[in-house]
């Protein structure tokens, strides 16, 4: 089957193509614009011809003889009557137009300037910059000379008329000279030019007087030298603009003469591009499969975009050459050679500007070639760089918190419809024959399946108990996923490495995927309707490269900082919280609930007997179930207390975000680093669920009344608000009177503001403080702000105190109306009322005017995430063009793909964030690493040998592998 | 007009002898053209600096606390 491996590509060059190499090439001549005769077959040497390839299936292709499918079709050739500029090249054309000689075809450019050039192109070839640079700078150079060097000929501007067409502009002598001399010799009496009578003009300029009375009666007309004299005599311009029109054959003959040496200056390689070539003679005439027509339901024959340019173009073709043998005059055969030129010129771009489209008869615009190309629907980001892929599916996202981090949720109809392959073997074959026999509906079946003969056939409901009897080793079976196949899940916008992970598939009923909480911040995903995608891998060193690289237990930690960026979220955090703050007591089976979804089967020893004489654990207790025996830690925790973790028991301190949280919480941070992935993903699955089960156990809820305050409470944040509000009055006072002094650096206004706004904010953070007063700290909002899990004091402030002042570029609200923000005020108001100070909470309810003014505030928020958005987006786009092609090398280094060096070590110190150990302070913890590396010195030193030695490194293991893991027994892969 | 070399911020920048400089391109397997480039008028480089040498700069680095870079001059 496979007859068509893949070869590797030894190079690539591009060039222009020869007239000849078309011809070459080309299957048939295609001289007739006709397609298909009457009975509906292709007509020989027309646009159909058979020999261009076959799209018609059955049919054999009448050049290589294979049918459609694998004939890829091949190229014909139309003479053209007469050369046309090929559009693509038209900017060359004029650089070289302008840089040559007009009469002996060689650059314009003395022996010691083209060695200058020389040398330039090749320093920049070998610093892999643009060539165009130089090129152009020898163009212009160029173009400075008035003569050729070699056979002195004068040289004329070149006028370029988009998108096709070249003047020469030449100075010639005006038809008007007569005139103009005469009316120069009468002088002009206001500017002081005396008269000029012909005996002197006869002297000054050295010309025969009687010469000079021919010329005055403008019978004769003065040559160039005459001309010059005459005009630097009476300072006049006897010249008018000349253009003279270059055909494209014109064209052809001047380039045909440039010597090889000379383009080599200008960059371009002779042997393969000759600058005669950018003028086609003949056009290559794509195949049909390029261009393939389609049967509508009518039985009409529709044609493709190209097939019509191609028509058109073979049309005028021939006219040209029947009207140029019938002899006719020159001005409509430079009418049919401009329309000839028109048509080729919209066959290969028809988005040309200046130049009017080609149009189907509907009126819309042709498809031509570089409409093919071009754009994002275009052959390379369409096609290439944007393919769609099989073996893939997508559909909206749900939670689901007993799945493993590392797992997914995949709808039991999809599994159904992407399939892993099998290769059956002795030891598979009844599993093989199982999914076989349960047949494409029934899960876990089989979709294919392939004979060793290469043969695939399809299992059906009906022929599945009979295949399944045939599967021997050798065969191969597309099964159905089934749990524990990995796959790869991805969320766009994919911008950080954590936007593609590998995870492990459950099959689940319902049309959802399914994933834990703790993923959704790498993924960046919530639940209000995103989708994710899913691919199914398709060969083994895919799946195991999956496993040991992608899975997301493999990218805990962020290779950005170094730290966890998985670890618990929201009421994870308000559920540990609830857990550790107090040190809650729980009975056997409280306790023995708590943990019911993790490893942990049996309590240790309680912590003490309560009054009743039972038995009770602590939350530290249940806690420090879920730690490796031995981690010590001491830190600073979330709520500001101190944190400690000996011999894997909890201590002291609160769990919250700074220690189990998902940005760098430390106790999963040091849990991945020392005691590996594994077990990082078994502790924070593990706090996951347990603090489910806390949260659930104590009861979480917030509702309207958690951020309503006593009328009391509210009666002192009037008085707060009212006493703002006077020292506001006064300030303004103060400012009327000139009485306010300026701060350093500042104007009055702006002290007035400034000082403004300071008293507000004071009148806001005083209100907050009265309403946190009479928060209880077991209140929701309260415990989630000190948690770290959702929301913060200043939330609370606004819902329970008061809203406070809103803003619209850092300053208060000054825009609206002349002089004022709303009809509402008065011109001029300075006051906090005026300027969008909301002196209400969120609870209370705002007035009319504050709404406004918090929609203004409100509305710059938004404005502003929107153009962020974009501005990174691009902004990450150029930076991963500009950096996907860097790869570090095995020598350290940092390269791109031309083997240029950008680091000489990678990052300077050649380590991995990922891999190091940080802190607050230092990118790098040497201190921590190097009282770990004493610490296992100092002990007891042959326990420690053993320790360090037997300890073994927690492999990759699947989801299912955990049980074996921690009997501590040897471990073995299950896959 | 200031000397900007002579400026704590900016590195040592030093003309690399042809000697070490056979021995970086041996150690990189390179050409020189292949190394970072820095542009002939650039402030920090030493007079003696010309086009097509190669300068040898040493950075104070937080992490392995010096770092050498090698770069060539162009235009
Ligand atoms: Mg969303
Ligand atoms: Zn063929
Ligand atoms: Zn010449």
């Amino acid at each position: 089957m496979q007859d068509t491996t893949p070869k590797d590509i030894g190079s690539l060059s591009f060039g222009l193509m020869e007239p000849e190499e078309y011809r070459e090439m080309s299957a048939t001549k295609i001289i007739t614009a006709d397609t298909y005769d009457d009975d509906g077959f292709p007509i020989d040497m027309g646009l159909m011809d058979p020999r261009l390839g076959v799209i018609d299936p059955g049919l054999e292709c009448k050049t290589c003889g294979k049918h459609s499918g694998s004939c890829n079709g091949h190229f014909g050739h139309i003479e053209l009557a007469a050369p046309v500029i090929h559009v693509g090249f038209t900017k060359l054309i004029r650089r070289l137009l302008r840089g040559t000689c007009r009469e002996c075809s060689k650059l314009l450019l003395t022996e010691d300037e083209r060695d200058e050039f020389r040398d330039q192109l090749t320093e920049s070839r070998k610093l892999s910059r643009d060539l165009n640079d130089v090129t152009k700078a020898a163009i212009r150079q160029a173009r400075k000379k008035d003569r050729c060097p070699f056979c002195g000929e004068i040289q004329y501007d070149i006028d370029h008329e988009k998108p096709t067409t070249y003047y020469e502009v030449q100075q010639v002598l005006t038809s008007e000279y007569s005139q103009r001399i005469a009316g120069a010799m009468q002088g002009d009496e206001e500017e002081g030019v005396e008269r000029t009578t012909p005996d002197e003009l006869a002297e000054q300029t050295e010309i025969e007087l009687t010469r000079v009375n021919e010329i005055l009666s403008g019978s004769f007309r003065p040559r160039e030298s005459q001309r010059k004299a005459i005009e630097k005599a009476l300072d006049i311009d006897l010249t008018e603009e000349d253009t003279n029109k270059l055909m494209p054959s014109d064209i052809r003959d001047w380039f045909e003469n440039i010597p090889d040496e000379d383009i080599e200056v200008l960059g371009i390689n002779p042997e393969r591009s000759r600058p005669e070539w950018m003028i086609l003679t003949v056009l290559p005439v794509p195949p049909v499969t390029a261009r393939p027509s389609i049967t509508l339901d009518n039985g009409q024959r529709s044609e493709d975009d190209l097939t019509h340019k191609l028509v058109d173009i073979i049309r005028i073709n021939q006219r040209f050459m029947e009207n140029r043998e019938a002899g006719a005059p020159q001005l409509i055969i430079e009418d049919l050679w401009e329309l000839l030129q028109y048509h080729v010129t919209t066959f290969m771009d028809n988005e040309i500007s200046g130049t009017p489209p080609a149009r189907h008869r509907s009126g819309r615009p042709l498809k031509t070639l570089s409409q093919r190309l071009k754009g994002k629907e275009g052959r390379f980001r369409g096609s290439l760089s944007g393919k769609r892929v099989n073996f893939s599916a997508r559909t909206v996202i749900s939670p689901d918190p007993t799945l493993s981090m590392n797992e997914v949720g995949v709808p039991d109809r999809v599994a159904k419809e992407m399939t892993q392959t099998m290769n059956v073997t002795e030891r598979n074959v009844a599993d093989a024959r199982r999914f076989v026999s349960n047949g494409p509906e029934g899960h876990p079946g089989a979709n294919y399946v392939r004979r060793p003969d290469g043969r695939r056939l399809k299992v059906t409901e009906k022929n599945c108990e009979q295949l399944a009897e045939k599967i021997e080793a050798g065969w191969e079976v597309n099964r159905h996923l089934i749990d524990g196949d990995i796959v790869i899940f991805n969320r766009q916008p994919s911008l950080h490495r954590m936007s593609i992970m590998a995870h492990e598939v459950v099959v689940m009923p319902y049309k959802t995927f399914r994933l834990n909480t703790v993923v959704c911040p790498p993924y960046n995903a919530d639940f209000d309707g995103d989708e994710m995608n899913m691919h199914a891998l398709q060969n083994e060193e895919a799946r195991a490269e999956a496993r040991v690289l992608m899975r997301v237990q493999e990218q805990m930690l962020s290779p950005r900082f170094g730290e966890n960026i998985i670890g618990a979220i929201q009421d994870h955090i308000s559920g540990m919280y609830l857990l550790t703050h107090d040190n809650p007591r729980f009975n056997e089976t409280q306790a023995l609930d708590l943990l019911r979804a993790t490893r942990i089967d049996e309590l240790p020893d309680p912590s003490g007997v309560d009054d009743e004489g039972e038995p009770f654990w602590t939350g530290y207790d249940v806690f420090s179930e879920l730690l490796p025996d031995d981690l010590n830690l001491e830190f600073t925790g979330t709520v500001g207390d101190e944190v400690v973790v000996e011999d894997g028991q909890l201590l002291k301190g609160t769990i919250a975000e700074d220690e189990v949280g998902e940005f760098g919480g430390e106790i999963v941070d040091t849990i991945t680093k020392v005691y590996g992935n594994t077990r990082a993903r078994i502790f924070v699955n593990e706090v996951s669920t347990l603090a489910m089960r806390a949260i659930m156990h104590f009861g979480f809820s917030i509702g309207i009344d958690d951020e309503t305050i006593p009328g009391e409470a509210q009666a002192r944040i009037d008085e707060t608000i009212a006493d703002a509000n006077d020292r506001v009055e006064e300030l303004i006072e103060a400012y009327e009177n000139n009485e306010l002094e300026s701060l350093p650096g500042r104007t009055i206004d702006e002290t007035l503001e400034m000082k403004i706004m300071q008293s507000l904010s004071r009148a806001r953070d005083n209100a907050g403080n009265i309403a946190d007063e009479h928060f209880q700290d077991d209140n929701p909002a309260v415990v989630m702000a000190n948690s770290g899990a959702r929301g913060s004091m200043l939330n609370l402030t606004q819902m329970a105190g008061a809203v406070g002042q809103q803003a619209v570029r850092g300053e208060r609200i000054n825009r609206g109306y002349e002089d004022r923000t709303l009809s509402h005020y008065e011109p001029n108001d300075l006051s906090a009322e005026a300027h969008g100070f909301v002196e209400n909470s969120y609870t209370s309810g705002l007035t009319p005017r504050e709404f406004f003014f918090h929609a203004m505030g409100g509305r710059e928020g938004l404005v502003d995430t929107a153009v962020r958005t974009s501005k990174s987006g691009y902004l990450q786009r150029r930076l991963i063009n500009a950096l996907h092609e860097l790869e570090t090398q095995y020598d350290g280094t940092v390269r791109d793909s031309s083997d240029t060096i950008i680091q000489f070590e990678f990052g300077e110190d050649g380590t991995s964030p990922v891999k190091v150990s940080s802190d607050d302070d230092n990118d790098i913890d040497v201190d921590q690493i190097a009282s770990r590396v004493l610490d296992s010195e100092f002990d007891s030193e042959t326990e420690r040998d053993e320790f360090l030695g037997t300890r073994p490194e927690p492999t990759n293991l699947s989801e299912h592998a955990d049980d074996r893991l921690t009997d501590g027994t040897e471990v073995s892969s299950d896959d | 007009m200031v000397d900007v070399s002579q400026h704590e911020l900016v590195p040592e920048h030093t003309v690399l002898e042809e000697e070490a400089l056979e021995e970086v391109l041996e150690e990189y397997d390179i050409d020189r053209t292949d190394l970072p480039k820095i542009k002939r008028t650039d402030a920090a480089l030493p007079d003696d600096a010309e086009l097509g040498d190669v300068i040898k700069i040493v950075r104070d680095s937080r992490t392995t606390d010096q770092s050498v870079v090698y770069r060539y001059v162009v235009e």
